[in-house]
């Protein structure tokens, strides 16, 4: 009986040690695209600069960067670096990249949509397009306007700030959360401020919107490729467009760094299973060059009346009093130039998507590292990035 | 997993052998060798259940008495266990602990100190070097820990056996691991014995 009980706990140890040795990967299978989505000149006047710039956010520590740049000397677009470390596939711009928070942007043009083909009235309470299966987790979803949601003055909670969506995000890369699964994390919790009354930038706002699409449409996917994807030729922007979404061979591979010391694992499986469940706030992927035809199909006006781009405009502002955020559409400054569109950040990429006004310039780029996260890589990096905007504005 | 709980159990019971079989009430001795099999998860305290119960480790510890009723003690652990998605740990840490008696031989026990947790990461990794990527493996961090917990067990100290059994919900409060994300919590659900060995009586 000794000798059974012994044979059993070693049996129960080797168990153990085996389970500790099982190969688990994050990485994901990728190839080598075509040819470059657009065709550029090749006598672009920044180019030495910019690649320049890109060879120095590889050099910071960013696995790959990829761009594209639309200005008066027409379209040029480069990338550096790596789409996957491991078996050294090179970036290229026809690689697919997550356009993160850029989505927003999207999801604001198509609520704008029904609002110009007077299906949604932006001043009305949410509760009156949201299903009641929703709008329960929101506290007073009635003093909250669609308004309030595209410009981040609802005062609705963050989800991604409660703890247990993080740690349930980090422990099960594999789990797909539904819509229902992110309010479930606000429920019950007060607004933070009176709705109207100040801007903060929240996820769940966009989460909202989506839903509210999907009431009004059947589905705020469908709809957005309808009303976006389709009249601007976006060919390479993908949006919930597949069972399994996100498995595309040229979707780069994502890298962050975990414990904030400058090394960087592979997350692919955790960003692209967290980017598959994401709606309204997130969850598009795109070509540097279609990302860019898509802000200039928005601000050139061949998406959305002028009257609509003006409300867009309508800045709210931030706790110093500088404009923040329109509907949808970002206000910042970047390379000191007033800049409108959006940025994307996430545990495995991060992007911005903007457009010059003074300069007539739009730029996209692209990293495939977590930027949301803190890592002693992001100051070089940030510096880098700097010398890449300076090079395409100066 | 129906089987590697089948097998955690049995693991415990493997221990029975080491008993003694004293002809006297063996009373309390210091130094007794304490053997968890357990489970870790990176997850907010009762909640994500399922996931308490899927990545399992095993540790060892022992204790000493703190007063002359041995109803306060200070253990020592060393536990290692394996967790596939988030990376494989070990971990070291002492807890002061109040044992109270509840009814007859079941006790419970509130317990809290202080730790230090290696953690690896889940798949190799890279830094980069002039331009270039090095892989550095699955590289763990140290990270200061609070372990705090609380259990139930049984124990007699008249009876012939050596074995005391318990079962504990820790919960770990790891410092440092993201600047982004100083405090991480993580918890381990440990079911164990406290063995008695005849140290010469």
């Amino acid at each position: 009986m000794k000798t059974m009980r012994t044979y059993l706990f070693g049996g129960f140890v080797f168990l153990l040690l085996a389970g500790g040795c099982s190969v688990y990967r994050q990485d994901l299978p990728m190839t080598s695209c075509g040819s470059a989505p657009v065709a550029v000149n090749p006598a672009y006047s920044r180019a030495a600069q910019v690649r320049q710039a890109m060879e120095q956010l590889n050099r910071a520590g960013v696995p790959g960067c990829a761009m594209a740049v639309y200005s008066a000397e027409g379209w040029w677009e480069t990338a550096a670096g790596y789409a996957k470390i491991e078996d050294k596939t090179v970036l290229q711009t026809c690689h697919l990249q997550y356009l993160q928070s850029i989505a927003k942007l999207y999801m604001a043009v198509a609520v704008l949509k029904l609002a110009e083909q007077g299906k949604i009235n932006l001043d009305e309470p949410i509760t009156r397009y949201l299903p009641a299966r929703y709008s329960r987790y929101v506290t007073d979803a009635g003093q909250v306007t669609v308004r309030m949601l595209l410009n981040h003055t609802s005062g609705i909670p963050e989800y991604n700030f409660a703890p247990a969506y993080v740690t349930r995000l980090l422990q099960h890369p594999d789990h797909l959360f539904s819509p229902e699964d992110y309010l479930k994390y606000i429920e019950g919790k007060p607004l933070t401020f009176k709705p109207g009354s100040r801007y903060s930038y929240r996820n769940t706002n966009y989460v909202l919107l989506a839903l509210l699409t999907d009431a009004l449409t059947g589905s705020h996917a469908r709809y957005m490729t309808e009303t976006i994807f389709t009249p601007l030729g976006l060919k390479q922007t993908f949006y919930r467009d597949q069972p399994g979404y996100l498995n595309y061979p040229n979707l780069v591979n994502s890298y962050w760094d975990r414990y904030s010391d400058g090394i960087l694992e592979n997350a692919s499986r955790l960003q692209r299973n967290n980017v598959a469940s994401l709606v309204g706030d997130d969850g598009i992927v795109a070509t540097p060059a279609d990302a860019v035809t898509f802000l200039r199909g928005l601000l050139e006006g061949k998406l959305l009346s002028a009257a609509t781009l003006e409300q867009m405009k309508t800045w709210v502002k931030d706790g110093q009093g500088k404009p923040a955020y329109g509907l949808g559409l970002d206000y910042t400054t970047l390379g000191g130039e007033e800049a409108w569109g959006h940025s994307g950040g996430g545990i495995g990429a991060g992007c911005e998507l903007y457009y010059f006004p003074r300069k007539n310039v739009y730029v996209f780029i692209g990293l495939n590292l977590g930027t949301v996260t803190d890592s002693p890589l992001h100051p070089e990096a940030v510096r880098a990035r700097d010398q890449f905007y300076e090079a395409i504005l100066k | 997993m129906k089987r590697t709980i089948c097998f955690l159990l049995l693991g415990c019971g493997a221990a029975l052998p080491l008993r003694g079989q004293p002809d006297r009430p063996r009373g309390y001795q210091n130094f007794p060798i304490i053997i968890t099999a357990q489970f870790h998860a990176l997850s907010m305290p009762f909640r994500d259940l399922k996931a308490n119960f899927a990545n399992i480790g095993l540790g060892l510890g022992t204790e000493v008495s703190l007063n002359g009723k041995h109803n306060w003690v200070q253990q020592l652990s060393l536990v290692w266990y394996r967790n596939k998605t988030v990376g494989n740990g070990l971990m070291a840490y002492t807890q002061t602990v109040w044992r109270p008696t509840v009814t007859g031989h079941f006790f419970t026990e509130v317990k809290a100190g202080i730790g230090y947790q290696l953690a690896f990461r889940p798949v190799d990794s890279f830094r980069p070097v002039n331009g270039g990527w090095a892989s550095v493996g699955r590289k763990g961090k140290g990270m200061p820990a609070v372990p705090v917990g609380l259990s139930v067990g049984y124990d007699n100290p008249a009876s012939r056996t050596a074995v005391s059994p318990f079962a504990t919900y820790q919960l770990l409060l790891i410092s440092g691991y993201n600047k982004s994300v100083p405090l991480v919590p993580q918890t381990l659900i440990q079911a164990g014995a406290r063995i008695h060995p005849n140290y010469g009586r």
